[in-house]
């Protein structure tokens, strides 16, 4: 963080844009870098000039105050004096008001005085009496923590963060909710999670939630007491790899928009985490062996934070449908205690409405939670869980794919019959030749949702879907005798690539000669 | 359930039913009410008028067993009961040298709850948590200064209260604000938003700001109860003083380097069609000097200008003859600029006091300055506000601001009774004919 007075913004627009360095000032950058380097055993008084000398020629002097202002974090000052200043300063004091000092010729009087008591002699009084004010220490060290470009990177977090010193709210997206959530507590901030706008969007990574941090107060009034906070939020939500923060801004009165991405700063000295990490053994295999089958829904490691009354839920994983806007939370519940039980019970009872299904570990039972009235009759704990509106898997030791995939196939069947409805009676593709897959890929469903469609204008071979009119010309062309490779090049030619159903729909088999290829012959029965 | 009361960060948090008040918020981030937690009395007397009943889990502590020696004057007894008679809440604006602490110390003893005494500079931190010390028998917490420890009674100063106030807005019953006239700023009204001490006491001066803020302070602390101006207690119980001014001239050699300093900041002014009129003029050039190198160079001339009138040598000479003046009498020296503090500490040898002189130091030079180690002492503004330095009688301000509180503060510095009665002298040195003169022209 910078101070404020060292803020560069522009209100272009109406908004509030700092205005970051980037790569512009690297020049500047090891220009400032440099002087505090060739200041060792300089006094600051003299560093300070050098500085001011630099802001001369720099575009603008708050870059340079600013870039040292990083640097003097890293800088060593000392106090050099031949004798501890304040006991010099005590003795002379002391000595001075004995003689009454006046004139020149008093003070050497003094200063003479103060030297015999300290056994020395006066000029080291007086070179030590005030050798410890700060524009008179000496620069002994500057570590070298910074290099050119990463003295720009931490600049242009430090401008972010002293932008937000004004700002009366937070709003944050990122990929990594769970840290927000946690940074937020510990600054003893609070928050709400918003929805913004419909789910429509591409990005199904937390997009359609947001993060509202506001500090307690902030209910009475807009305040910015807690801008400091927001900027060491900003410090933790700059950490993760995708991110985006808007604040308000009290600007003297004004209301201004502040919008930061993960574009715009970075945290130098920070490798952002690519690889996911997991908080359990359970949860690693489990994602481990989902992701190894192909099936019609898609992995999403920490999804979006959900609200669960004043609290925030965020859920193990989420499937994603491949084939339509819809989003299936789950959660790996294990590590039981009463209170654990208890707790998550009610978050999950006042859950926002989303489709949830929750895995419980059954060989810790809920039986043993001390708020009986809370449960139902069972005690079971898939039983409370389906109690409270979710569905439940019970696991033992680890999570059975097989389950889930059951309990996905039941949101599948529910979706398959409602994108069913959602089709035309009949299908008539333009193409003469396409797939089951292609058609279902077009209307963005399923291909289970299509199978059992009509097609009146094409034939259903395999899962190709062919007019009779190629089927005849194929029927013309193919004879018995002819070599596989060339049949399956005619077909091939007609985008039919499945050629084991399309041959045996024309009537004929393959007699294989070897590994590779094989004759094409009249099936036994078939007419022509 | 019933209504539960309970302190959140600077906030009462209300779970389960509230009756209906303007104070009070529906909190959708917890799904409870909420108010401030200056409202906290408020809330009490509402809910007790409403007859709801509740739990209250805002504590401050068990009550104190404290008392004090001292015996309060007349017009100080009256102060007291105007206050207690407002409902323990309210401000007393009072001249300097008129024992405001003695008043404070006395509420502290009667209500006898943990107090949070919060106070402008640390000289003052120092000074009440003595004072504190001497009069009751308990130990006394300090924020600010160095330190950080928290006591049923604790004595702040007003930046260590702004960070803490809402992690400790629960521990305390009753809070004094010394040189209440501070509380008008934007950020340190926080402070007393975010306590929820339902006692309340001001202690000012100069209670007036030209810029309303006053009125913030009345709906935060309370309002005036006791007005008492210094000359109803002059003769009396204050000192009379008298005020000398001497003009010096700038050299030959100052002039001219203030001469050029000067006109370049005017040819800026002339060039760029800009008038000062006012601080909020200035405040335009100062922000326009952030985006424009000449603005800058304008400001820094200035700025040089002004260091050199200020830093003017014939001010060191007259302060030689002052000095020699008064050798038997006890002085401060007061001057805006840190730099000319140190000139003159290093050519007078005379104790100093900046904001970068460290609190033992502080404390030591103080503590001579008081018990007459020292006669003399130099100080830049770090003095200004009420700090008790008994019996100095010769006051020398080498520069001024021209703020009009600043100037009755320091004047007050000195409007101590001393021992022999006689009478303190004021000398303000100025440069002739420079813009700090026409300040010290206006203000008489």
């Amino acid at each position: 963080m910078l101070t404020k007075d060292l803020l560069r913004v522009s209100r272009a627009g109406g908004g509030y844009h700092p205005q970051f360095v980037g790569e512009a000032h690297r020049d500047l950058a090891a220009q400032v870098i440099g002087t505090y380097q060739g200041h060792v055993g300089e006094s600051r008084a003299d560093l300070e000039s050098a500085l001011t000398a630099l802001e001369r020629d720099a575009p603008d002097f708050k870059i340079v105050r600013g870039f040292g202002k990083l640097l003097d974090r890293e800088a060593t000052f000392e106090t050099r004096a031949p004798l501890p200043p304040e006991r010099a300063r005590r003795a002379a004091f002391e000595a001075a008001e004995d003689v009454g000092v006046v004139t020149e010729t008093d003070r050497e009087r003094a200063l003479s005085r103060a030297a015999d008591r300290l056994a020395t002699d006066p000029d080291e009084v007086e070179a030590s009496l005030y050798a410890d004010l700060e524009d008179r220490q000496v620069l002994t060290a500057v570590s070298a923590r910074y290099d050119p470009e990463t003295l720009c990177q931490q600049y242009d977090l430090s401008l972010a963060q002293t932008a937000l010193f004004d700002a009366t709210e937070v709003r944050i997206r990122s990929d990594d909710p769970k840290a927000v959530i946690s940074a937020v507590k510990r600054l003893r901030l609070m928050y709400e999670i918003e929805r913004t706008g419909e789910s429509e969007t591409e990005d199904r990574s937390g997009a359609q939630r947001e993060v509202v941090v506001t500090g307690p107060t902030t209910l009475f009034r807009r305040t910015r007491r807690y801008g400091t906070r927001f900027a060491r939020l900003l410090r933790s939500v700059a950490k993760s790899t995708e991110w985006r923060l808007e604040a308000a801004i009290d600007d003297d009165g004004t209301e201004r928009t502040l919008s930061l991405t993960d574009t715009d700063i970075s945290v130098p000295d920070h490798e952002p985490v690519t690889d996911v990490t997991f908080d359990s053994g359970v949860e690693a295999d489990f994602a481990t062996r989902f992701q190894s089958l192909d099936l019609d829904w898609n992995l999403v490691r920490e999804p979006d934070p959900l609200a669960s009354g004043a609290h925030v839920v965020i859920p193990d994983f989420a499937f994603d449908y491949c084939h339509a806007d819809f989003r299936v939370y789950f959660e790996i519940m294990g590590f039981w205690t009463p209170e654990y039980v208890a707790k998550k019970l009610d978050r999950l009872a006042e859950l926002e409405d989303v489709e949830m299904i929750v895995a419980v570990d059954e060989t810790l039972g809920v039986g043993e939670t001390d708020d009986v009235e809370a449960l139902t009759e069972s005690g079971a704990a898939d039983a409370e869980i389906e109690a409270r509106g979710h569905r439940a898997i019970p696991y033992s030791g680890t999570v059975r794919v097989k389950d889930v995939r059951e309990t996905l196939r039941r949101y599948e069947d529910d979706l398959v019959a409602t994108s069913v409805a959602a089709l035309p009676d009949e299908m008539i593709p333009d193409a003469d030749v396409t797939t089951i897959a292609a058609v279902a890929a077009d209307y963005g469903v399923s291909e289970d949702a299509i199978e059992d469609q009509l097609f009146p204008e094409h034939e259903q071979v395999g899962r190709t879907l062919v007019r009779p009119a190629v089927l005849d010309e194929l029927a013309a062309e193919i004879e018995a005798g002819m070599d596989l490779n060339t049949a399956e090049a005619i077909l091939d030619e007609r985008g039919i690539d499945d050629a084991s159903a399309a041959l045996a729909r024309l009537g004929y088999r393959v007699e294989w000669e070897g590994l590779g290829g094989g004759t094409i012959t009249q099936r036994e029965g078939a007419s022509r | 359930m019933p209504t539960r009361l309970r302190y959140e960060d600077g906030t009462i948090r209300i779970d389960g039913p509230v009756p209906d008040l303007a104070f009070v918020e529906s909190d959708p981030r917890s799904q409870t009410g909420r108010a401030p937690a200056f409202r906290y009395a408020d809330l009490l007397d509402a809910l007790a008028d409403a007859e709801i009943p509740y739990t209250d889990e805002v504590h401050y502590g068990t009550t104190l067993d404290i008392e004090t020696a001292y015996e309060l004057r007349e017009y100080q007894q009256d102060a007291l009961d105007s206050w207690r008679a407002a409902g323990d809440r309210g401000v007393l604006e009072l001249p300097t040298g008129s024992g405001k602490t003695v008043i404070a110390i006395a509420a502290i003893a009667e209500l006898g709850v943990p107090t949070l005494v919060v106070v402008p500079t640390i000289d003052l931190l120092e000074q009440w948590r003595e004072e504190l010390e001497r009069e009751f028998d308990v130990p006394i917490g300090q924020l600010g200064g160095g330190t950080q420890r928290v006591e049923a009674i604790t004595v702040s100063t007003y930046d260590s209260a702004y960070l803490r106030a809402d992690e400790l807005g629960d521990r305390f019953g009753f809070v004094v604000f010394d040189e209440v006239h501070h509380l008008g700023g934007q950020g340190y009204q926080e402070i007393a938003r975010l306590l929820a001490a339902p006692a309340r006491m001001g202690l000012t001066a100069t209670f007036e700001r030209p810029d309303g803020a006053h009125e913030a302070i009345a709906d935060l602390v309370g309002s005036r109860v006791v007005q008492i101006e210094p000359e109803e207690l002059a003769g009396e119980h204050l000192a009379d003083y008298d005020i000398k001014r001497i003009e010096v001239a700038l050299t030959a050699d100052e002039r001219e380097r203030y001469d050029e300093h000067q006109g370049t900041f005017t040819d800026y002014l002339a060039q760029s069609n800009l008038q000062l009129r006012s601080g909020e003029d200035y405040r335009k050039l100062v922000m326009r000097s952030g985006t424009d190198p000449a603005a800058r160079e304008a400001l820094l001339a200035k700025q040089r200008a002004r260091e050199v009138m200020m830093n003017a040598d014939r001010k060191v000479e007259v302060l030689a003859d002052l000095l020699d003046r008064h050798s038997e009498d006890r002085i401060i020296v007061f001057t805006a600029f840190t730099d000319l503090v140190y000139r003159l500490s290093e050519r007078f040898l005379l104790p100093a006091i900046t904001h970068e002189t460290g609190a033992a130091e502080r404390k030591e030079i103080l503590r001579a300055f008081r018990n007459g180690s020292y006669s003399r002492i130099v100080t830049a503004n770090v003095l200004d506000e009420g700090v008790d330095v008994p019996d100095a009688n010769v006051a020398i301000v080498l520069s001024g601001s021209g703020s009009e509180r600043e100037f009755t503060q320091r004047l007050g510095r000195i409007l101590r009774p001393t021992a022999d009665g006689s009478r303190a002298l004021l000398y303000e040195v100025v440069t002739e004919e420079t813009a700090e003169e026409r300040v010290a022209r206006r203000r008489r």
